[in-house]
């Protein structure tokens, strides 16, 4: 299987067919990305589409020094940021995400508002950095350049995070009421 | 938990768990985990985590998406081509004639040619004027040369020259990204026995080769083995997946380091520096100055060669990473702590007994044989001294005693 980032060398020689390619293999992830951190689902779609639009636009000034996985989320978390701060929403604190799951046809939907519900408990900076681990599983090394931070407070806050998030899932589901 | 009872931080068996602990590291902790059970437990927490999150799904993106991102690709595809034909279209509005495209042909010829030609004549003009100068200046430095070198210094400084010229071999311009890929596997197995020649003849049937390989088997602890393959870049992926069928996988990671940048800016100093000392080899050849110049000038140009030696060497070792990808592998053994043989038989150990008591006996004999050896020629000697005057007090002491009794 060609690999991610000959596709998007592939891409900057004009091949549409590498574009298509690379949309299929990320266009859940991405759209996964917004909708775990937003509330409204159109916005979800529209900025995901923004986001493969940049990489569209910005395919000659790629360069291969990271992985495509990494480019890629870089430009979404950057609109994303843009995004909530046209909103005048504080970039760090993600949209409060809706009661009802978000996926009924899938995993249990108590599960999914108990797990979601605890992950929005956690420190707004701690909580950026897991997910970007657990569900764009990015390396400490990627997340700590998209966030300017250092590798060291990337891994501590990931450390903190998922303490506290073992702590508040230890606790009834009863008791997770969203944040007081 | 902390340090000082353990030997690795909890961040570092959570950096264990999403493979972010180098090879030596990782090998390291998963064998602290097995034996630490609250370590372990701190591991299975942060699993347990992990799981789930994984609960939290969402809907799949919609269809619209698709549909969407297509027109607006469209739309964009739309606007650049706009942007590059607004020009074309404002062009042939002002100028019917210019819908021909054998017009457009002719005048973009034309358009060429005037270019080059203004380009051209004042660098011509520029080089006819520099040749005058440099005539000049060669007429006038031949006029106030004092001495001129000999002619068997002239011979050595063709030998010089002939050994400096440049013969190396042409380092081919990066058409692609050139990436230096880098892994590392840390394996767990249950049969170590022929991993080490089975490892060796994955790389050979690659075409790769060992570059280091180190082999340790402990008495009653678990055998290791680590190596350093070299394998070309192309099979990297098909040998990290025979290696990975060896056993359980603890660690893995991969990482490609970008050089297409510095083999670039490497081969552009060495065609500057090949340049330098073209025109350095040029001024030795048309020498017209006193010896001590020619010989500054030789030494630079040994300089400047040596240089270019070094950047060439840098350049192949570059190419060198590039062409093989380098692997750490780490191999770990699953240890089984065998059990003890079954207890000596009574006859046998009063068998044992017999002939330690004999070996004791005839040590003994030995000993005090060496002993007496070693000693009687001092006692004869402060014998020999001492029975004179004992001798004499002791008839001294009967004479007195006698005439008592």
């Amino acid at each position: 299987m060609t690999s991610d980032e000959q596709l998007i060398l592939e891409l900057q020689q004009g091949s549409d067919a590498a574009f298509t390619e690379l949309f299929l293999r990320y266009r859940e992830r991405v759209y996964g990305f917004f909708r775990r951190r937003m509330n409204d689902a159109a916005q979800a779609e529209e900025l995901a589409q923004e986001t493969f639009l940049a990489v569209l636009r910005a395919a000659q000034r790629y360069e291969p020094r990271a992985t495509f996985r990494a480019y890629l989320f870089g430009i979404a978390f950057n609109i994303l940021a843009a995004h909530r701060r046209k909103s005048g929403l504080n970039p760090t604190q993600p949209v409060r995400a809706p009661d009802e799951p978000s996926d009924p046809s899938g995993t249990n939907p108590e599960n999914v508002i108990w797990v979601r519900q605890a992950v929005e408990r956690l420190d707004a900076a701690e909580r950026e950095v897991l997910l970007l681990r657990e569900f764009e599983e990015l390396s400490y090394e990627e997340i700590a350049k998209m966030l300017h931070a250092p590798v060291n407070t990337v891994r501590s806050r990931l450390f903190r995070a998922r303490m506290a998030l073992r702590e508040i899932l230890a606790t009834t589901p009863g008791n997770l009421g969203g944040r007081k | 938990m902390t340090s000082s009872t353990h030997p690795f931080e909890q961040e570092e068996v959570m950096a264990y768990l999403d493979g972010e602990l180098s090879a030596n590291r990782a090998v390291s902790v998963a064998a602290h985990l097995r034996e630490c059970t609250e370590c372990a437990a701190l591991a299975e927490q942060m699993r347990d985590v992990s799981i789930q999150l994984s609960n939290w799904s969402v809907e799949a993106a919609p269809a619209s998406l698709t549909k969407n991102l297509e027109a607006a690709r469209a739309d964009h595809a739309l606007v650049k081509e706009t942007k590059r034909g607004r020009f074309a279209g404002w062009l042939t509005g002002k100028f019917p004639s210019f819908k021909n495209r054998w017009v457009w042909g002719g005048a973009g010829a034309a358009a060429v040619i005037v270019l080059l030609f203004a380009i051209g004549l004042p660098t011509r003009r520029r080089e006819q004027h520099a040749e005058g100068l440099a005539q000049l200046a060669y007429t006038e430095q031949s006029r106030s040369a004092e001495t001129a070198p000999s002619k068997s210094a002239a011979s050595e400084v063709e030998a010089f020259m002939a050994q400096s010229r440049p013969s190396p071999p042409p380092v081919p311009e990066p058409t692609q990204p050139m990436i230096a890929r880098t892994a590392s596997v840390s394996l767990i197995v249950k049969d170590f026995g022929p991993l080490e020649a089975t490892v060796k003849a994955i790389a050979l049937r690659h075409n790769g080769y060992i570059a280091s390989l180190n082999s340790t088997s402990p008495q009653e602890a678990a055998r290791t083995l680590t190596a350093t393959l070299r394998i070309p870049s192309a099979q990297l992926e098909s040998v990290i997946a025979e290696l990975k069928q060896f056993g359980r996988v603890e660690q893995e990671s991969q990482s490609g380091e970008e050089v297409t940048k510095e083999f670039t800016d490497r081969a552009a100093r060495m065609k500057n520096a090949r340049a330098t000392e073209e025109r350095l080899l040029n001024v030795l050849r048309n020498r017209t100055g006193q010896v001590k110049d020619i010989l500054a000038t030789e030494q630079e140009i040994a300089r400047v060669r040596g240089d270019i030696e070094q950047m060439e060497a840098d350049q192949r070792a570059l190419q060198t990473r590039v062409d093989f990808a380098s692997v750490e592998l780490s191999v770990q053994e699953e240890y089984k702590a065998s059990l003890q043989g079954a207890p000596t038989a009574t006859g046998t150990r009063l068998r044992n007994a017999a002939v330690e008591g004999y070996r004791t006996v005839v040590e003994s004999v030995i000993g005090f044989g060496v002993w007496a050896l070693q000693s009687l020629p001092t006692v004869l000697l402060w014998g020999f001294v001492l029975f004179v005057p004992a001798r004499w007090m002791w008839k001294r002491f009967r004479r007195t005693a006698a005439p008592q009794s």
